[in-house]
């Protein structure tokens, strides 16, 4: 054909590939909006739930005692319905086989795909974070460590990002597939909610001397990213071709 | 081994596919010549679409040797990807993009960049220009599977897989498709066609090659030339009288 591509034979960069899969994903959601619309409601009604099971607690120190609990389980439980829906598009007509047909590294779609989950992850809390502390924390007094909830927040979306991405690839052709990532998305992740948990806590309390805690549940968060997205890395291939 | 340029397009010999403890694939032995277009038949479960997904590069076989145009597609998957389509009865195009940016994305996966001359080339052939800019939910299912049949040539593939590609379509989208598929056809005489079709006059009406199967092996294998079709359609109805194992 007249416009075969002086390219044929010679593979692109894995770079472009990444951006043209992440771009795709992205032009998508910002033309859709099901996933962050979803998330941010799913969010809004867990956090009125929260409100209604908070509202006979007086003392606000209980509530900040509590808050870095609270707050991971509103992202756990946010994510769990993000990720669902962060392959919909792709199994709806086939589209993951067309990418798969194209000499793309079975690792840069993971990388793509767990980019865009993170993105959207990172826009939920960009607009949840703030309503929790409005709604719940907005009478109590914050310890000056407060800010530093940011570290474990960044530590455990891209965790939950990269983890998330591995095990909803694995659930897309299941049945009940919801349900199943929940099962096992929640064991997988938890030794990484369980530090972040940790870390936020002891920010949000601010007491002295349990810095220690905060760092060493900081560098957990840290070495189960590298571990578990290394390890995501390397059997995307399998997960997404089994 | 056939040379890159000549020979098959494809051999397979004692291509097994195993899941659990059922042979979807059992010892297959295929051979088609460059430039052939094959029809394969058979019941459900016969091992057609497993069959073509290993030749996709979708699912690798158990065991057995798989050869396409000339290289090992068990050794090199990723060199032969470029050089083969596959047109399905599910589109593989996203329903909120529009046909351009369906095909500026495919191309990017390809040749990192988009090919806009080629991608300007194929929706003039598939007579989608002028609708290239709404979103492809708004499109009847015939032009969905024209434009996938775009899809599949934005890498201007060697081989051609076509799996069910007349399923859910109405019969003027049939004979748009067929159109098209043969267009398609004439610009590269070169180019091999692999159809699955449970529809045997199509089938029949396309091919130069025939393969029937059941049970995940060849019952029947050879040219249109010398086969009588009322012969060919009682084996055909005799094999699907066999069923699955």
């Amino acid at each position: 054909m007249a416009a075969r591509s002086s390219n044929a034979g010679k593979r692109p960069s894995k770079f472009a590939q990444y951006r043209a899969l992440l771009t795709k994903d992205l032009r998508q959601e910002l033309r859709t909006r099901e996933m962050l619309t979803s998330m941010v409601v799913y969010a809004l009604l867990v956090l009125t739930v929260y409100g209604a099971a908070l509202s006979q607690v007086g003392d606000r120190v209980q509530v900040v005692a509590f808050a870095g609990g609270m707050l991971w389980a509103l992202i756990v439980f946010t994510s769990l319905l993000g990720l669902n829906r962060s392959f919909a598009h792709e199994t709806e007509s086939g589209c993951l086989e067309g990418i798969l047909l194209a000499p793309v590294d079975r690792a840069v779609i993971f990388l793509a795909k767990a980019t865009s989950n993170l993105i959207f992850l990172t826009v939920v809390e960009l607009i949840c974070v703030p309503l929790f502390f409005v709604f719940f924390l907005s009478g109590a007094e914050l310890a000056s460590t407060t800010p530093m909830i940011v570290l474990p927040l960044v530590m455990g979306t891209v965790g939950v990002a990269g983890v998330g991405t591995l095990l909803s690839t694995m659930t897309i052709d299941t049945r009940g597939r919801d349900v199943l990532l929940a099962i096992l998305l929640i064991p997988v992740i938890f030794p990484l909610l369980y530090a972040c948990v940790s870390a936020c806590s002891v920010a949000f309390m601010g007491v002295e001397g349990t810095f220690g805690t905060f760092w060493t549940s900081l560098a957990v968060a840290v070495a189960y990213d590298v571990i578990m997205i290394a390890a995501a890395w390397g059997l995307y291939e399998f997960a997404v071709e089994g | 081994m056939p040379s890159e340029q000549g020979g098959y397009a494809v051999e397979a010999h004692g291509l097994i596919k195993q899941f659990g403890l059922r042979r979807a694939l059992d010892n297959l032995e295929l051979t088609v010549p460059r430039g052939a277009f094959l029809s394969i038949f058979g019941p459900n479960g016969a091992g057609k679409t497993t069959l073509l997904r290993a030749l996709a590069l979708l699912s690798r076989p158990t065991r057995g040797s798989l050869s396409i145009l000339g290289v090992n597609a068990l050794e090199e998957p990723e060199r032969l990807r470029p050089r083969i389509g596959l047109i399905s009865h599910r589109s593989m195009l996203y329903g909120d993009l529009s046909a351009q940016e369906n095909l500026e994305f495919f191309s990017s996966l390809y040749e990192g960049e988009p090919n806009r001359a080629r991608i300007d080339e194929l929706l003039r052939l598939v007579e989608l220009d002028h609708r290239r800019n709404d979103a492809v939910r708004t499109y009847s299912r015939g032009m969905q599977q024209r434009l996938s049949i775009a899809r599949s040539l934005v890498s201007d593939p060697d081989l051609i897989l076509l799996d069910e590609p007349y399923s859910g379509l109405d019969p003027h989208a049939v004979d748009l498709t067929d159109e098209l598929l043969g267009r398609v056809r004439e610009q590269n005489p070169q180019r091999t066609f692999i159809m699955v079709s449970h529809d045997l006059d199509k089938g029949f009406s396309w091919m130069t090659h025939a393969l029937i199967m059941a049970r995940g092996q060849a019952v029947f294998a050879g040219e249109k030339a010398g086969i009588d079709r009322e012969a060919f359609r009682e084996l055909y109805l005799a094999t699907v009288g066999l069923g699955v194992a």
